[in-house]
C-alpha cells in the first residue's frame, strides 16, 4: 500500500476526520510489516486489534446466568398465583361465616314451632276446636258490631221519611 | 422477549460489554460481574424494552452506569496491567520481538490507562470497538461535540506520548 495514502490518512485520524471505513483500513495496514518510523502507531493499532478479540472467558459465565434468569422467573408467578388464590379464598371465607352466624341469629329470633299435633287425633281435634272457637268468636263480635249499623241505618230512614212527609205538607200548602 | 431471543440477541454483546467494563474497572472478576448485573437487569426489563431501537447500545449504556457505580464505591483509578488476550501469536517473531511487541503494548495499555475517564471511554468505544459517533452519543449520554472533543484529546494524548518518546529515545 502507498506510505503516502497512509500518511495522510493517519493525520486525517489524529485530527478525528477519518470514516469507520478508513479506521479499517489503518489498522488493516498496520497489521502487516511496516516501516521503522511508523512502529509505536502500528503498536497502537496492534493494540486495539488486540482488545477488540479478548473475550469474556469464563466457561460457566452463560450457564450461570440462564440459572439466575430461571431462577427469577417461576418465583415472581407463584407469589403472585398465591395472591390471587388467598384472595378467592378469604372471599369465599367471609360468605360463609356470614351465611353461618345469620342462619343462627334467624333461628334464635324464631324458634321452632310447638311440635305438630298430626300424630294424635284427640289433641288436633282439640287444636282444631280452639282455632274454630276464636274464629266464631271473632264472627259473632263482627255481627254484634254490624247489629249497631242496622240501627243507624233504620234512623237514617226514618229521619229522611219524616223530612219527606214535611216537604209534602208544605208542597201542599203551597 | 422470550430466553431464545434474549440469547441469539443479547447474549452475544457480552464479550463487548465485559471489554468495556474491563476498560473502567480495570479488573476482569468485577467486570464479569457487571455484564451479568447487565444481563440479568436487560432479562428483567424486557417488558420495557420493547421500544429500545439499539439494543446494542442501549446494553452498552447500563453497563457504562454500572460500572461507574462501582468505581465510585471504589475510589480508584484502573491502571492494572493488562491481564489477558492482549498476547499477539506471530509464530515468525524472535521472543527478543515478542517481549518487545509485549513492551509495546503494555505501553500504550498505560496510556490509555492513564487517560480520563470520558476520554478512555470514548477512544476505547471508537478505536476499540469501531461504533460510530451516533452510537457513542448514545452510549456515554453525551452529543456529538463532546465526543469528537473527547477523541480528539484522547488521541493527541497518545501521539504526544510517542512524540515525546522518540524525542528522548525512551
Amino acid at each position: 500500500m502507498d506510505s503516502k495514502h497512509i500518511e495522510k490518512l493517519l493525520e486525517k485520524y489524529w485530527n478525528c476526520d477519518t470514516s469507520l471505513e478508513e479506521e479499517k483500513e489503518l489498522r488493516e495496514f498496520f497489521r502487516g510489516p511496516v516501516p521503522e518510523n511508523m512502529n509505536d502507531v502500528a503498536a497502537m493499532f496492534r493494540y486495539f486489534d488486540s482488545q477488540q478479540k479478548q473475550q469474556l472467558t469464563s466457561p460457566d459465565f452463560d450457564a450461570t446466568l440462564k440459572k439466575k434468569i430461571k431462577q427469577h422467573r417461576p418465583e415472581g408467578k407463584v407469589v403472585k398465583l398465591v395472591y390471587f388464590y388467598s384472595r378467592i379464598a378469604a372471599g369465599l371465607l367471609v360468605v360463609v361465616a356470614a351465611t353461618y352466624f345469620v342462619r343462627q341469629e334467624v333461628r334464635k329470633a324464631y324458634p321452632p314451632e310447638i311440635a305438630d299435633t298430626y300424630s294424635d287425633p284427640k289433641l288436633a281435634l282439640e287444636e282444631t276446636k280452639k282455632a274454630l272457637l276464636m274464629i266464631s268468636k271473632g264472627f259473632n263480635k263482627a255481627q254484634k258490631e254490624a247489629g249497631k249499623i242496622k240501627v243507624f241505618n233504620e234512623a237514617e230512614e226514618k229521619i229522611q221519611g219524616k223530612v219527606l212527609d214535611e216537604v209534602k205538607k208544605t208542597d201542599g200548602q203551597i | 422477549m422470550n430466553l431464545e431471543v434474549f440469547e441469539n440477541r443479547v447474549l452475544p454483546v457480552k464479550n463487548k460489554l465485559f471489554r468495556f467494563a474491563f476498560r473502567l474497572l480495570g479488573s476482569s472478576e468485577e467486570a464479569k460481574d457487571v455484564v451479568q448485573e447487565v444481563l440479568i437487569k436487560v432479562w428483567n426489563g424486557r417488558e420495557q424494552m420493547a421500544d429500545v431501537q439499539n439494543m446494542e447500545a442501549w446494553c452498552m449504556r447500563i453497563t457504562k452506569n454500572l460500572s461507574l457505580d462501582r468505581l465510585r464505591s471504589r475510589q480508584r483509578r484502573a491502571t492494572d496491567p493488562i491481564e489477558e488476550g492482549v498476547e499477539i501469536h506471530h509464530e515468525t517473531l524472535t521472543p527478543h520481538e515478542r517481549t518487545e511487541i509485549h513492551e509495546n503494548m503494555q505501553r500504550i495499555n498505560e496510556m490509555i490507562a492513564a487517560l480520563p475517564e470520558k476520554q478512555r471511554q470514548v477512544i476505547h468505544l471508537r478505536d476499540v470497538e469501531g461504533y460510530s459517533y451516533n452510537e457513542i452519543c448514545e452510549i456515554l449520554e453525551l452529543d456529538m461535540n463532546q465526543v469528537k472533543v473527547n477523541l480528539f484529546r484522547a488521541r493527541n494524548a497518545v501521539r504526544e506520548k510517542f512524540v515525546k518518546m522518540n524525542a528522548y529515545g525512551l
